[in-house]
């Protein structure tokens, strides 16, 4: 699928990351008690992220999610797991085409983007790092719902 | 006591079409059922979590000498595989297969195809090959090979209709696998060609 | 909260049920109790602390409440609730996993009008339309809220029992060449690849084709 993401064109296959995800969400959501809380949606919706600024704040999350959320949610559930083991390594190579294209296109954050994406890390820093992990894991497709708007 | 049984060898990788299977030889013990646990570690593992290895459920303690690995493998990066023999409370050291393993790197074959004319409607038929899989369908009328047309086809139920035919006119259709998370594509099937049903002679 | 001290079994199997985004929360009652049992139910949007009691579902007998106004904004996901009360005494709130109502959502076949000539068959499908509040409030068509959607076309040809399957983007057919005087039934599907939704096939319709002038 070719997602457009500001001045970026990217073709990536989310098919894989969606039916992992859907394979494991209630088995993860189940483990994240804080209803009241979320750390990609509020208090800034990803939904008015403005359109120049996706490519960058996609690839931030990307990065977010490869350095501090997969590594934190290992868990007794063998199938879990394996399938945390399959999004996470589609996300590296999701984040390598991200970065190419970020660098060839110069996509630069504007300041209510990284006022967003400073309020998703204070989210991420505000609960205890498998809480945090495990709450980002479970709100996967927030992200990917926002992203196949873009497409 | 681990040292007693040695790692398994030959270990190797068939992946034809998006299926990924891990294989190995033997071990030989006399009277005694040797069992093998299967571990994969992605990019990821390699480079976020410490080198991390993780068990595939469906091949620990197996008595085959084979493992499929296509729901584990499901990402274009490169991949460590190992299988170690076990007896009883007996372990062998793991045996890693040499190298990496990328999908990208998946043998693609040519898609089974059958090609119908049903008046003047051009059919096919096409073999499931796995979600992974798309085809790409080529067609033209005979004669006029300058002007190919093209069809993507996702799911394959029983018979697609592709296109109208002339009547009496032969039409000829060759397809090709392609996979989408990989961006490769395998040849493309033997041509085969089907006549539209009808006198041609009422079009001239 | 001032309430009673819980003792009556919770309500069972507390989750949405949702059908082109028409979003109906529903239960079974506890476990052995008869009639007379009363529920009120509660809801709130995953992120934002605050549960919101419904009122129209407040003392209420029975096991379903409509929450679709309440989850219409699909890119939000939310949780609902759900406490039993009989004879004094009540249940705990019994809560529903959390619902995405752009990926838990089922999706009805398309509609699907079909005209024909005597050698063609014209087929037009449309998509189902998003809930809404009133006849009055503008439609969303579910093709907005999924833009990759697909629809797959079976055509049967009742005479010689042969079936055709088409896969289009747009929402007409058109297929020529046919043999007149023949009955062709023809069934749809919608078809989303990410996220994955399949609605199930619409009833057949089925039209002559006009005999040989």
């Amino acid at each position: 699928k070719i997602f457009h993401l500001g001045a970026c064109r990217v073709s990536m296959s989310m098919t894989e990351i969606r039916a992992g995800f859907s394979a494991i969400k209630a088995n993860i959501q189940s483990r994240d008690p804080l209803r009241s809380l979320s750390i990609l949606s509020h208090p800034h919706s990803l939904h008015k992220v403005k359109v120049g600024d996706r490519c960058c704040i996609t690839h931030h999350l990307f990065t977010f999610y490869v350095d501090k959320v997969f590594k934190h949610c290992r868990t007794e559930d063998s199938f879990v797991n394996r399938k945390i083991s399959s999004i996470a390594n589609s996300f590296l190579s999701a984040r390598r085409k991200l970065g190419q294209c970020r660098e060839q296109n110069n996509c630069v954050c504007g300041e209510e983007s990284t006022e967003k994406f400073k309020q998703i890390l204070a989210n991420y820093e505000g609960l205890n790092v498998t809480s945090a992990a495990m709450k980002s894991l479970g709100e996967l497709d927030i992200l990917l719902d926002w992203m196949e708007k873009a497409r | 006591g681990d040292a007693l049984l040695p790692a398994p060898q030959s270990i190797s990788i068939l992946s034809i079409n998006m299926k990924h299977f891990l294989t190995w030889s033997p071990v030989i013990v006399q009277g005694a059922t040797v069992r093998y646990s299967v571990e994969f570690q992605g990019e990821y593992e390699r480079d976020y979590a410490n080198g991390s290895w993780i068990p595939i459920s469906e091949c620990s303690r197996t008595a085959a000498t084979v493992c499929n690995l296509t729901e584990d493998i499901s990402a274009s990066v490169a991949y460590r595989l190992r299988v170690r023999a076990e007896l009883g409370a007996t372990r062998s050291p793991w045996g890693t297969m040499e190298g990496f393993f990328n999908r990208a790197t998946t043998s693609l074959t040519p898609p089974l195809l059958r090609v119908l004319a049903d008046g003047q409607h051009l059919l096919v038929e096409l073999a499931d090959m796995g979600p992974a899989l798309q085809f790409r369908l080529l067609y033209w009328r005979k004669g006029h090979e300058g002007r190919v047309q093209q069809k993507v086809m996702r799911e394959v139920s029983s018979v697609v209709h592709l296109d109208t035919m002339e009547a009496g006119a032969e039409y000829c259709v060759t397809a090709q696998t392609h996979v989408e998370a990989i961006d490769r594509s395998s040849s493309f099937s033997p041509t085969q060609c089907v006549r539209a049903q009808g006198d041609p002679s009422v079009w001239l | 909260s001032g309430e009673l001290y819980c003792s009556l079994p919770n309500p069972r199997n507390v989750r949405f049920e949702s059908v082109n985004m028409k979003n109906v929360l529903h239960w079974s009652a506890p476990e052995g109790t008869g009639d007379g049992v009363l529920y009120k139910v509660k809801y709130a949007v995953y992120g934002v602390g605050k549960w919101i009691r419904k009122p129209e579902c407040r003392n209420i007998n029975r096991t379903w409440c409509d929450l679709s106004s309440e989850t219409s904004d699909y890119e939000e996901q939310y949780y609902a609730s759900v406490k039993a009360f009989l004879n004094g005494t009540c249940s705990d709130w019994m809560e529903t996993t959390r619902f995405n109502p752009l990926t838990d959502t089922k999706i009805d076949p398309p509609m699907v009008s079909v005209s024909s000539t005597d050698k063609s068959i014209s087929i037009i499908l449309t998509a189902p339309e998003k809930w809404k509040r009133s006849p009055e409030e503008e439609s969303v068509s579910l093709l907005q809220v999924y833009p990759g959607l697909q629809y797959n076309v079976s055509v049967l040809n009742k005479k010689t029992k042969k079936r055709w399957f088409f896969s289009i983007s747009n929402n007409t057919l058109v297929v020529p060449w046919l043999e007149p005087g023949t009955v062709y039934c023809v069934s749809a599907q919608i078809h989303v690849t990410t996220p994955l939704l399949d609605s199930g096939f619409s009833k057949e319709h089925c039209i002559a084709t006009l005999k040989d002038k």
